[in-house]
């Protein structure tokens, strides 16, 4: 088992590395000069090729490409991110700044899909074809097909403009995080309730299911009580995958709601070609992708008796 | 044994089932009638697709998802009907009445709950016991069906034990609830040899011990004629032939029976003859015509059989409880030796 | 193909599921015949109008025909996004085979790149291509084509690796057929097999990330009509003029809806599903017409 656990940490980090190493490499490999750049900032555009030459040799930007890498590595590691092209504020502020309203955006919304995603999966389970099995399926297929932009602007619509309960862009209040939770948790959650629903009846189809109701439960004790610890492992796996996916959904989300998140962050830096701070953020997400996918796949190691014991032996 | 004055635990009366699929629809039970009375064992004999296990586990509800079921008839437990309720007190009528033993142990199983646990939160629920009382009572239970170290074994999961172990779990689960009938659907088919023996020995220990009645489902004569008191032979649906076990194993009346009886190589010890077999396979069940099912592969099949329903009668003249299906088999007498 | 899609059993198509996908494609072919205004033709002299005769979906801040925009983004959706689809095929199928074909080491490298690539979600992998070489349709072309070939690659080389181990591979090597030979005829088959059927149903997916893309600014560039711009667009007339970013917006959901439902079609696990009442209804009648039958029989006989 720990053997287990210690070797998928290791694939972890190793996906990491080659990850960031690809990254970095593609990135440095960008046409547009970082020195060219800085230089343009400092001097206007009329900077010297002198001027470009001594900020790239300050930089390192000569030193061929691992050394380059395995310097920005140690320091990415250490905390140090280097300084936006942009806003010349070093990367590692913005990040202290920005990660928590993101972080909290991917807990809200993870949470928000998670319940629902088990409720609405189970409610069609019990109702196993009914009218009410029929209309949560539909509404899984348009919430796993609305863009999550259009989600926030129906959102807006009808919270703000027509309600007016909901501030439509956010402050600082408690109420603000409400339509960015929903808008980001929408598609995780259709996504969940279907292999929820899907599962669930792959299972109640299984023979120990027929022996619940041999024991004497109803059919929502055979659900509740055999059919749905065994969906664990693809329910988790599934929500791991979508978790990460929830990324692109706080990328969207942030500038809908004009939230200062790493999303935000992102976009912004693709746009005014901030290569450093690009760098810097697709690190963290490869950190964050890789993070939650071990967490799961330890967790479903955990879960399930038949990998957990058989390793242990 | 018990004789029949007595009130029958589990009766079905003129019991239809039709299962539906997109594809097929099949007259799975076709007007059966049966009695299980306190105590005894009655096996339930026939080929796969006779209608067994549909029979019996389909008025308690418990047919596999996916098939769409219509049963009608009636079906009764201690006196109160199995048909027509609502899925909770049918659930209720299951747990406080029956307990089912399944042919596979190892899928039948749930693989995420640990063996011991699984048992006492039956009893507790079913016995109405306090948590401790039914650890206690689950360690009994794996006593009582011979898992050796009940206490080590009480925090296994089932693939950590073998198939026979987990038969004998099986069957503690199905005691849990303190059960008037057990229903036991091919308990030993899915087991080795060695092992099938004492899972049936268990088996009849507990109906001696306990006096709890048994309906044994098995295509298997031999474990018919080691356990049971009374027999059905179902064929396509429809109750062949009924009577004690000594009656309708040594002196088999229905063409089907004999044919039964003939492939199976040596159930006792007494035969010597070729094993004979039945010719061709059972009937298409999915359209419904006239006649006697078995009527296709008799060997005394004439014409009023392919155009009238048989009848079940009773053998008057020897033992009231002997029934056959068969009026040409009737009318030449009882008793001929099953090899003639 | 799987049984269901070979032309010869048209009639058994799932047409239930395609009917909306075709409908989309028809409208995105046809969308320069049915669209009764230039999209990109501005009339100061009706901007921001509602409904009406002759603007049927209304207007937009240039006065621009909101229904010719709706039809001409289909168009727009649909171009890019089957361009994006062959490229992402055509390469990953390539590399993907070619990977399982040779094996050894240069398997090896590819796969981890293959690994890599899809451990990110796709979006951010496009984005981060955006970010090296710049913003525009064509950079978005080219950055969703490197985010999604990879999928189909490791698709390809499953199929590739156990069809090679499959005995008439080997029985047509022992012939003397060459490798091209061996592949195209005998392996590429079942690799198109498996992936086309997935691309029909990834296409959802994709008519999103288009959308998603152009949205934030780094896809499709105004004038184009492209439906997520246009709810852009229409965010800045979100309070008085709602219809800007509702139109837009469910075109989208459905034309992804829809390819969604073809997806979910193929991809479900064929578990035994009960009947509905009203079909159990029907056999239960035609089960007791057949009964009645039965005894009546039996009663003459």
């Amino acid at each position: 088992m720990f053997q287990l656990i210690a070797r998928r940490t290791l694939l972890a980090l190793a996906m990491i590395l080659a990850a960031s190493a690809l990254t970095f490499a593609l990135i440095s490999a960008a046409p547009g000069n970082v020195a060219a750049l800085i230089a343009e900032r400092t001097a206007g555009p009329a900077a010297s090729a002198e001027l470009v030459q001594s900020i790239a040799d300050d930089l390192g930007l000569n030193d061929p490409l691992p050394v380059r890498y395995g310097r920005w590595l140690l320091g990415s590691v250490n905390g140090n991110f280097g300084e936006s092209l942009r806003t010349g504020k070093p990367i590692a502020d913005e990040f202290a700044e920005r990660a928590p309203v993101t972080g909290l955006l991917l807990l809200a919304g993870g949470a928000i899909a998670f319940t629902l995603s088990l409720i609405i999966g189970l409610l069609g389970a019990i109702s196993n074809g009914g009218p009410l099995d029929k209309l949560l399926r539909a509404v899984s297929l348009v919430g796993a097909s609305a863009p999550n932009f259009f989600v926030a602007a129906l959102l807006v619509m009808l919270f703000s403009v027509t309600l007016g309960w909901l501030p439509a862009f956010a402050g600082s209040s408690a109420a603000s995080w409400i339509m960015p939770s929903l808008t980001i948790a929408l598609f995780p959650m259709s996504v969940l309730s279907r292999v929820v629903r899907v599962n669930l009846q792959e299972v109640m189809s299984r023979p120990f299911a027929t022996t619940g109701f041999a024991m004497g439960y109803t059919r929502f004790g055979v659900l509740a009580r055999e059919a749905l610890p065994n969906i664990a492992v693809p329910y988790l796996t599934t929500f791991g995958a979508q978790f990460t996916l929830m990324i692109i959904g706080s990328i969207v989300v942030e500038t809908v709601f004009a939230l200062k998140g790493i999303g935000a962050f992102f976009i912004e830096a693709i746009r005014f070609r901030d290569f450093i701070s690009m760098q810097a953020t697709l690190l963290s997400f490869i950190v964050f992708f890789v993070f939650v996918n071990l967490l799961v796949d330890i967790i479903c190691l955990l879960i399930d008796p038949r990998i957990r014991r058989q390793s242990n032996a | 044994m018990s004789d029949s004055t007595e009130e029958p635990l589990f009766s079905v009366r003129d019991l239809v089932i039709d299962l539906y699929t997109e594809q097929v629809s099949v007259r799975a039970v076709d007007g059966v009638s049966l009695d299980v009375y306190p105590g005894e064992v009655l096996a339930v004999v026939g080929e796969s697709g006779s209608g067994k296990t549909v029979m019996t586990l389909g008025p308690l509800g418990l047919l596999p998802e996916g098939v769409s079921v219509d049963i009608r008839g009636y079906a009764e437990c201690s006196g109160q009907s199995l048909l027509a309720r609502s899925g909770k007190e049918l659930a209720r009528l299951r747990g406080e009445n029956f307990g089912i033993i399944f042919q596979d142990p190892i899928s039948a199983l749930n693989p995420m709950k640990k063996v011991g646990p699984q048992l006492a939160s039956q009893a507790m629920r079913l016995r109405a016991v306090s948590k401790a009382q039914a650890r206690v009572i689950a360690l009994e239970l794996l006593q009582r069906t011979g898992i050796p170290d009940p206490e080590g074994r009480y925090n296994c999961y089932p693939h950590e034990m073998s198939g026979g172990m987990l038969q004998r779990v099986m069957i503690a689960l199905a005691l849990a609830g303190n059960p008037k009938i057990l229903i036991a659907d091919e308990p030993t088919t899915a087991l080795d040899a060695t092992v099938q023996a004492q899972i049936l020995e268990l088996l009849q220990d507990i109906q001696r011990k306990e006096n709890i009645a048994i309906v044994l489902i098995t295509h298997d004569i031999s474990v018919v004629a080691q356990m049971a008191d009374r027999v059905a032979v179902l064929y396509a649906g429809r109750v062949a032939e009924y009577g004690t076990m000594e009656d309708v194993l040594t002196r088999p009346i229905h063409p089907y029976t004999k044919g039964l009886l003939s492939s199976v190589p040596d159930f006792r010890g007494q035969r010597t003859e070729p094993v004979t077999g039945i010719p061709g396979s059972p009937p298409d069940q999915s359209s419904l015509l006239p006649g006697c099912r078995f009527a296709e592969r008799c060997p005394a099949a004439q014409h009023q059989c392919r155009e009238k329903r048989p009848a079940l009668v009773e053998m008057a003249d020897v033992n009231k409880a002997h029934r056959v299906a068969c009026p040409i088999a009737v009318s030449e007498g009882w008793g001929q030796s099953n090899d003639s | 193909m799987p049984d269901s899609l070979k032309l010869s059993s048209i009639a058994k198509w799932p047409w239930a599921v395609l009917t909306p996908v075709l409908l989309f494609v028809a409208v995105s072919i046809l969308a320069p015949w049915i669209t009764p205004y230039d999209p990109a033709a501005q009339d100061y002299s009706a901007v921001l109008q509602g409904f009406s005769q002759e603007h049927w979906l209304g207007t937009d801040y240039l006065g621009r025909d909101m229904f010719s925009r709706i039809i001409a983004g289909a168009r727009v959706s649909l171009v890019a996004m089957s361009i994006v689809l062959a490229a992402a095929l055509i390469i990953g199928v390539m590399v993907g085979s070619f990977a399982g074909y040779v094996g050894g080491r240069t398997e090896l490298v590819l796969i981890s790149l293959i690994d890599i690539i899809l451990s990110l979600p796709s979006l951010v992998v496009a984005l981060a291509f955006i970010g090296i070489i710049g913003p525009g349709y064509w950079s978005m072309i080219a950055a969703l084509t490197m985010a999604w070939w990879a999928n189909y690659a490791r698709m390809s080389r499953a199929v590739v690796t156990s069809e090679l181990h499959q005995p008439y591979i080997e029985a047509a090597r022992v012939m003397g057929a060459g490798h091209l030979h061996i592949f195209c005829r005998h392996i590429l088959p079942h690799v198109l097999a498996l992936v086309v059927v997935y691309a029909s149903a990834d296409a959802g997916a994709l008519v999103l990330a288009i959308a998603t893309l152009s949205f934030l600014g780094l896809g499709v560039e105004p004038p184009t009509p492209e439906w997520g711009q246009m709810l852009v667009d229409g965010m800045n007339y979100l309070e008085q003029y709602p219809h800007l970013v509702i139109l837009p917006g469910l075109a989208l959901t459905l034309v992804v809806s829809s390819f969604n439902l073809l997806g979910e079609h193929f991809a479900l696990k064929k578990v035994p599903k009960g009947l509905s009442k009203r079909r159990l209804g029907i056999l239960k009648k035609r089960r007791a017409r057949e009964e009645m039958n039965m005894l009546e029989q039996e009663a003459k006989a």
